[in-house]
C-alpha cells in the first residue's frame, strides 16, 4: 500500500516533466527550420567568404594569402570609386527619406485625390529594377524624350548616363524613384499609430503646421523614422545592382560603380572570386557599421528635447 | 490519478505530435533538397561508361532558332556515332555567361563542354580545361583560327567560327554625301574627308555605341593593321607591347580626335554597341561601322536592312610609314573546350569534333551567318558581296590585337577609352596606366 502511495506522484512527476520538456521544446522545434535555413544560407556563407576572402586568385587559388586581397582593394581605383559612390548615397539619404515622408503626410492630411496618389506612389515599388532601368535607359538617352523636352525649354541636352559627372546621380533619382513607395507605406502605417489627442492638444495650443511637426509627428514617428532610414540606406548599398547593370554597367570610366557591382564583375568578368569575397566583407562591415551608426544617431536626432 | 494530459482526447493529442513533424517537414525538405541538389551535378557530368550517359554543354547559342539546325546537326552526327549518349545543350545568357561558368569553376562542378570566346575569356579559364592538341590532331588542318583559343602554345578550344573586324559602310549615306560609293576610304585623308562630307549631309560618319567601353576594342583592332608595321603587330601579339610608341599614341590619339570631330553619333557612352550601334547602321544612321564576322552584327544581318547598299572594306592605311597596304584583322571566333571535371574525356571530344564537323558548321554559316572556321565550306556561291570579300581576306588576315590582352587590362582600357571620351583623362594618362596594368 505504501510503496503504491509513493510510486503514483513519482509517475506523475515523471510525466509533469516531461511535458515540461516538450513545452520547452516545441518553440525551438517550430523555429529549428528558419534557424538552420540562415545558418546554412547564410551564416556558414559568411564565414566561408570571410574565410575564402584570405584565400589568392589565379595561380594562388586556395593559397592561404593573408590580408593581400584587402590589400589589392585598397590600391584598387575602381573600388575607391565605389566607396566614393557610397559616400555619395549617404548625401541622397535624406531625399531618399523625406520625399516619401513628405509625401505620406500630405497623404495623411488627406489632401484631394490622396487614395490615387497613395496607389500611383506605390505603383514603381512593383515593377523589377531590369524594367525600371530600360525604361529609364530610354527616357534618358541622348536623343530621348527628356533632352528633347530641354530642347524645347532651350536648354542643351545632357548625357544622363554617359557622363560620369551625371550618371551616378541619375541612377540615384532613378532607384528614389522606384524604392519610395515603400518608405511611404512605412510611414502611413506609422501614421496610423500616430496619438490623435496630441495633434489635438497642438492645435489646441495653436502650434502651425511645422510646429506640429517637429514637436508631435516627428518624436511620435522617431521609430518608423529610424526603421525607414536604416531600410533606405541597406536599400540603396545593395538594391541598386539591378539598376545600375542596366543602366550603365558602371560606366562611363567606373563613375557608377558600387560595391555590388564591383564583386560581381570582379567575381564574374575578372575571375577572381578571392578579391570579390574580400570586397563583400568589406562590404558586409560598411553596412553593419552603416546601421548601427545609423540607429544611435537617428534615435538621438529624433528625441524630444 | 490521471493528468490533464491524459484527459486529452486522442485526436486532439495526435496533431499535436504532427505539428511537431509538420514543423520538421520543411526542414526535412531542405535537407532532401540539398541532397537532391547534387543529382544534377551527378547526371550532369559523363557517367564514365563508355556509351552510356549524358554530356552537358553550356552555351549561348543554342536558344537561338538561327542556330537551330546546326545544333541538331551537330547532335545527331553524335548521337549516331555514340547511340546511348544523350547530349544536352543548356543556353545561357551571354551577359551572365562567364560569372555562371565562374562559378562552376570555383565549384568544380558544372557542365562537361563549355563554349568559349577566343582570346582573354579562355586564357583565364584555361587552368579548367583539358589540353587537346594531341586529342584534336585530325581537325588542324580543316580548321583555322586555333591561335585564338591557345594558351601558352596549348590548344584548350576548337574554334567554329571565326571573328573579324571589317569595316561596313552604306552605299546610299556616300551617295547622299556625295562620295562615290564604290570607293570606301583607303587612306587617313580619305576617311577624314569622307567623315567630313557625311557629317555635312546630316549623318553620323561611324555609328559607336560605348556603353560597355567594347568600342575602343574594335577601334585598336580594327584600325591597327593601317597603323604598325608587322613586326610591331607580330611583337603586340607574342607579348611584347609598347604602350608608348608613337603608332599606339596614334590610335588612342585618333579615338579621341575622332569624337571631338564629331564623326559619331551624339551620346556614344551611354550608346550600347550591341545592338544599338548595330541597329542605328543597319537603319541608315551612319556611314559606317566596325562590326564582325561571327555570330553577330556581321554581313547577314546588315544585308538583311542594307541590301546592295550594303559595302565592306579592309582597314584603310593611316601611317604610310608603317603600312603600304592593311589586311583583315581576324581571328578564331568562338570554340569548344572540354572541361577537366568531365569523366568521359574522349567522349566529350567526339563531341567537340561533331559540333565542329563540316555539315553543322555548314549550316552555323548558312542559317546564323557567321564565318565558319572551317575551311573546306563552299562560299562561292554566296549571294552577298560583302561576304565573298571578307571570305577573300581571310588567308592575309592576322589575330586581333586587343585579345592579347589579360581580362584585367581589357577591362580597365574599357573604362579609360570612356574617360578619354569624356575628357577625364589625356591619352598619354591613359597609356601609362595602361603600360602599368600590361606588365
Amino acid at each position: 500500500m505504501t510503496s503504491q502511495a509513493v510510486a503514483a506522484p513519482r509517475r506523475a512527476t515523471a510525466v509533469r516533466r516531461f511535458r515540461i520538456a516538450e513545452h520547452k521544446l516545441a518553440p525551438w522545434i517550430l523555429l529549428a527550420p528558419s534557424v538552420l535555413v540562415i545558418v546554412a544560407l547564410r551564416v556558414i556563407p559568411l564565414f566561408l567568404g570571410a574565410q575564402y576572402s584570405l584565400t589568392g586568385d589565379g595561380e594562388r587559388n586556395g593559397v592561404f594569402v593573408g590580408l593581400d586581397n584587402y590589400r589589392a582593394l585598397l590600391h584598387d581605383r575602381v573600388f575607391g570609386i565605389a566607396l566614393k559612390n557610397v559616400g555619395l548615397l549617404f548625401l541622397a539619404l535624406p531625399v531618399a527619406v523625406a520625399i516619401p515622408g513628405i509625401l505620406a503626410t500630405f497623404l495623411f492630411l488627406k489632401v484631394p485625390g490622396h487614395r490615387f496618389y497613395r496607389s500611383v506612389y506605390f505603383f514603381p515599388v512593383v515593377l523589377s529594377p531590369v524594367i525600371i532601368g530600360a525604361i529609364f535607359n530610354i527616357l534618358l538617352s541622348f536623343d530621348g524624350p527628356v533632352n528633347q523636352l530641354l530642347g524645347r525649354a532651350g536648354l542643351g541636352p545632357v548625357d544622363w548616363l554617359g557622363n560620369g559627372k551625371v550618371a551616378i546621380f541619375s541612377v540615384i533619382a532613378v532607384h528614389i524613384w522606384a524604392t519610395f513607395g515603400m518608405a511611404l507605406v512605412i510611414f502611413l502605417a506609422g501614421f496610423a499609430t500616430l496619438d490623435q489627442s496630441l495633434l489635438d492638444a497642438a492645435r489646441c495650443d495653436g502650434a502651425n503646421l511645422a510646429q506640429t511637426v517637429r514637436h508631435v509627428v516627428i518624436p511620435e514617428l522617431s521609430r518608423t523614422i529610424q526603421f525607414v532610414f536604416v531600410t533606405t540606406m541597406i536599400g540603396l548599398l545593395t538594391g541598386m545592382f539591378g539598376l545600375l547593370y542596366v543602366m550603365t554597367a558602371g560606366g562611363p570610366g567606373g563613375a557608377t560603380y558600387l560595391p555590388e557591382l564591383y564583386i560581381w564583375i570582379t567575381q564574374g568578368q575578372m575571375n577572381s572570386p578571392a578579391l570579390a569575397s574580400a570586397a563583400s566583407m568589406v562590404l558586409f562591415v560598411l553596412m553593419l557599421f552603416v546601421g548601427f551608426a545609423q540607429l544611435r544617431l537617428i534615435k538621438r536626432a529624433t528625441k524630444e528635447a | 490519478m490521471p493528468t490533464a494530459s491524459d484527459q486529452t482526447p486522442r485526436w486532439f493529442r495526435q496533431p499535436r505530435r504532427s505539428w511537431v513533424l509538420a514543423a520538421l517537414a520543411p526542414l526535412l525538405a531542405v535537407t532532401a533538397g540539398a541532397c537532391g541538389a547534387a543529382a544534377p551535378e551527378a547526371s550532369g557530368g559523363s557517367q564514365g561508361a563508355a556509351e552510356s550517359g549524358k554530356l552537358v554543354v553550356w552555351d549561348w547559342h543554342s536558344g537561338d532558332a538561327k542556330t537551330k539546325a546546326y545544333y541538331d546537326k551537330a547532335k545527331t552526327d553524335f548521337e549516331g556515332k555514340h547511340p546511348g549518349v544523350e547530349v544536352e545543350f543548356v543556353a545561357q545568357p551571354y551577359d551572365q555567361y562567364y560569372t555562371l561558368l565562374g562559378t562552376a569553376i570555383q565549384a568544380g562542378k558544372g557542365p562537361d563542354l563549355a563554349m568559349f570566346n577566343g582570346g582573354a575569356q579562355l586564357r583565364e579559364r584555361a587552368a579548367s580545361l583539358i589540353p587537346l592538341d594531341e586529342k584534336t590532331k585530325d581537325l588542324s588542318e580543316r580548321l583555322t583560327g586555333w591561335d585564338a583559343f591557345k594558351d601558352k602554345g596549348t590548344t584548350y578550344a576548337v574554334p567554329i567560327t571565326l571573328q573579324g573586324f571589317p569595316f561596313y559602310y552604306n552605299k546610299s549615306v556616300y551617295k547622299k554625301a556625295g562620295l562615290d560609293p564604290e570607293k570606301p576610304p583607303a587612306s587617313l585623308a580619305e576617311l577624314k574627308a569622307d567623315c567630313a562630307a557625311i557629317k555635312k549631309a546630316g549623318t553620323a560618319c561611324f555609328n559607336l555605341g560605348n556603353k560597355e567601353g567594347l568600342g575602343i576594342e574594335f577601334f585598336l583592332s580594327g584600325f591597327a593593321p593601317g597603323v604598325f608595321s608587322p613586326q610591331q603587330y607580330d611583337a603586340w601579339l607574342a607579348g611584347k607591347r609598347d604602350w608608348s610608341s608613337p603608332e599606339v599614341k596614334q590610335i588612342f590619339q585618333l579615338w579621341k580626335s575622332s569624337n571631338d570631330e564629331g564623326w559619331y553619333n551624339q551620346g556614344v557612352n551611354s550608346t550600347a554597341m550591341f545592338m544599338d550601334q548595330f541597329t542605328m547602321f543597319s537603319g541608315g544612321k551612319g556611314g559606317n561601322v566596325i562590326g564582325l564576322i561571327s555570330d553577330t552584327a556581321h554581313w547577314k544581318d546588315f544585308d538583311e536592312f542594307l541590301g546592295p547598299d550594303l559595302g565592306v572594306y579592309q582597314p584603310p592605311v593611316l601611317n604610310p610609314a608603317n603600312a603600304t597596304k592593311t589586311y583583315l584583322p581576324a581571328e578564331g571566333g568562338i570554340g569548344y573546350g572540354v572541361m577537366k571535371w568531365t569523366k568521359n574525356q574522349e567522349l566529350a571530344v567526339d563531341l567537340v569534333k561533331s559540333l565542329a564537323s563540316t555539315d553543322a558548321l555548314k549550316l552555323f554559316y548558312g542559317n546564323a551567318g557567321a564565318i565558319a572556321a572551317d575551311t573546306t565550306i563552299d562560299t562561292s556561291d554566296a549571294t552577298v558581296p560583302a561576304v565573298k570579300s571578307i571570305v577573300s581576306w581571310l588567308p592575309d588576315s592576322k589575330p586581333l590585337l586587343h585579345t592579347a590582352l589579360s581580362a584585367k587590362t581589357l577591362d580597365l582600357i574599357h573604362r579609360l577609352s570612356q574617360q578619354l571620351i569624356n575628357g577625364d583623362v589625356t591619352v598619354d594618362q591613359a597609356l601609362t596606366q595602361l603600360a602599368a596594368s600590361d606588365k
